[in-house]
């Protein structure tokens, strides 16, 4: 199956520092790639320079569609159907939920303001935000609505792809539950998913694929339970046996 | 004090505030958008004021007030923007923008200034008001210009605010001052609201500058006076919300008349100054902020 999102040679240094190395890989239309790793591996980083915010790659190459997007900027990226959601909440604190992601359906449709409208409360909706609390200030809602309400600013991009970096942290079991259900959701309707997450059985349960970092390299890739298997990956975890 | 001269103070603070607000605005915006301080927002109100009286005045173009008023307003928002490009945007990075961009929008008001002096010389000059003579209500005696100039800038303020709140691009520019990053995964171009932003902040100084000039002579360095009296005001206010300068602008104009009347005149700085350094020391946010950064 033709890739949505391809990456060949990501690398990204800071001084002497190697964050990202050399990282190839490809998500098919549909499919859910999940990424683990230790903290400090690279994986938000790989985030950030496939999305370039807030920096590039310094080399490699990024495909949305078979299409190099490397070169673009950061808004024109999203706009294209890159869609990408932070480790910790990431809202416009004093504007409305309903407003947070209306501001996405702006960014993406250029349609009218009522179509706009639509099109942000459907994403609410397709998130499970409340109905009752769509006026309500972002910047006061609860851990894990302002999630839900980063979570559906990105789906009203309407996004060929979705990266979504540890939606589960802070989290409680029962509102982890929640998040498990509504990637399946979203997997249900043919997104295609990146998916970076520290909660194994959550990554594992919905992940078609794994790919596993270290200090910035590519350790292991394939099916999740041959993934945490790996030796390779059990020592990136727990260090190595003396 | 009789309550003539206590009319009086409080009309002559309420149209020194109302000016004092737009002019703080700018500052405001461009702070809370791009966290950077503009100085050269008082060589905008001196800019805006010559424009101004180019198109306008019939020693210029001869265009009348209003069209003069507003073709430099317009040209102030094409200003602005090229001074955002030239300097500010190479900088937007950097670790040090904030230190930065005090060096060079210093460097770009001592430049306009001097390009004032060069264009239209040191000689004072004055913006024919729209309307002459005064205005008597009650116990108050108005100048025409102040009651146009009020009632203009109150609608100009009211006018800013709505675009802000309900418009789209309104919204967004308020989305990028508040999270930069997430504004541009929402498909924003950061780069061009930031040029917006100051264009804005440039148009509105450039206003404050057309009604100065048509109430006060006008020099090359009129905009430093207002400068400094909209930096006080963006303290005392904070810059939590829109609405926290115009409150501060209100109390900065009434404090200002009452303190040049009790006073004096030469003093009157001193006691705003003081009053803005107890307010940094006792509550730093503002009268009217909150411990953050946005719109």
């Amino acid at each position: 199956m033709a890739a949505v999102l391809e990456a060949r040679g990501l690398s990204k240094s800071f001084g002497g520092l190697q964050a990202v190395v050399d990282i190839d890989f490809s998500v098919a239309q549909g499919e859910v790639l999940g990424i683990a790793g230790p903290n400090g591996s690279g994986k938000s980083t790989l985030f950030n320079i496939l999305t370039k915010v807030p920096f590039a790659a310094d080399r490699g190459a990024v495909l949305l569609d078979g299409r190099p997007i490397q070169r673009l900027r950061a808004h024109e990226i999203a706009r294209l159907g890159v869609a990408r959601t932070f480790q910790r909440e990431s809202v416009f604190p004093s504007l409305s939920a309903v407003d947070n992601v209306l501001l996405a359906a702006e960014g993406a449709r250029r349609g009218n303001f009522a179509a706009n409208l639509a099109a942000a409360e459907q994403a609410l909706d397709l998130a499970g935000f409340p109905a009752t609390l769509h006026n309500m200030v972002a910047g006061q809602l609860p851990v894990f609505l302002r999630k839900l309400v980063m979570i559906a600013s990105a789906l009203a991009l309407q996004p060929r792809v979705l990266l979504l970096d540890e939606p589960a942290s802070s989290l409680t079991p029962q509102e982890i539950e929640r998040i498990r259900d509504l990637i399946a959701k979203l997997v249900g309707e043919g997104m295609t998913i990146l998916l970076i997450e520290h909660v194994l059985p959550l990554l594992t349960a919905v992940s078609d694929r794994l790919m596993v970092l270290d200090h910035g390299t590519l350790i292991a890739s394939g099916l999740p339970a041959d993934v945490i298997a790996n030796p390779a990956v059990i020592e990136a975890y727990l260090g190595r046996e003396r | 004090m009789d309550l003539q001269t206590l009319v009086s103070i409080l009309e002559s603070g309420a149209a020194l505030g109302i000016l004092y607000a737009l002019m703080a605005f700018g500052l405001a915006i461009v702070w809370t958008t791009l966290g950077i301080f503009n100085f050269a927002h008082g060589a905008f109100i001196a800019t805006g004021a010559y424009l101004a009286w180019q198109f306008g005045n019939a020693a210029g173009f001869g265009l009348g007030y209003w069209a003069g008023a507003i073709l430099a307003v317009l040209a102030m928002f094409a200003l602005g923007v090229v001074v955002q490009t030239l300097l500010v945007r190479p900088f937007e990075r950097h670790r040090d923008i904030v230190l930065l961009t005090v060096i060079t929008t210093l460097a770009g008001a001592s430049i306009i200034t001097n390009l004032l002096n060069v264009i239209w010389g040191p000689r004072m000059k004055q913006i024919e008001p729209a309307l002459g003579g005064e205005v008597t209500v009650g116990l108050v005696h108005v100048r025409s210009q102040e009651l146009v100039m009020v009632v203009v800038v109150a609608a100009t303020l009211f006018a800013i605010g709505w675009f802000l709140l309900r418009t789209p691009l309104g919204r967004s520019m308020r989305a990028v001052a508040q999270n930069r990053e997430a504004a541009q995964l929402m498909g924003l171009d950061v780069r061009l609201l930031y040029a917006l932003t100051f264009g804005l902040a440039a148009a509105v100084a450039g206003l404050a500058g057309v009604f100065i000039g048509s109430i006060r002579f006008m020099s090359p360095t009129m905009g430093d006076d207002p400068l400094q009296k909209a930096l006080v005001v963006v303290i005392l206010g904070g810059v939590a919300r829109f609405t926290s300068s115009i409150y501060a602008a209100f109390a900065v104009g009434i404090i200002e008349a009452f303190s040049t009347y009790f006073v004096g005149l030469y003093w009157t700085p001193a006691v705003l100054f003081g009053l803005m350094i107890a307010v940094l020391i006792i509550k730093p946010e503002g009268l009217f902020g909150r411990r953050q950064r946005s719109v």
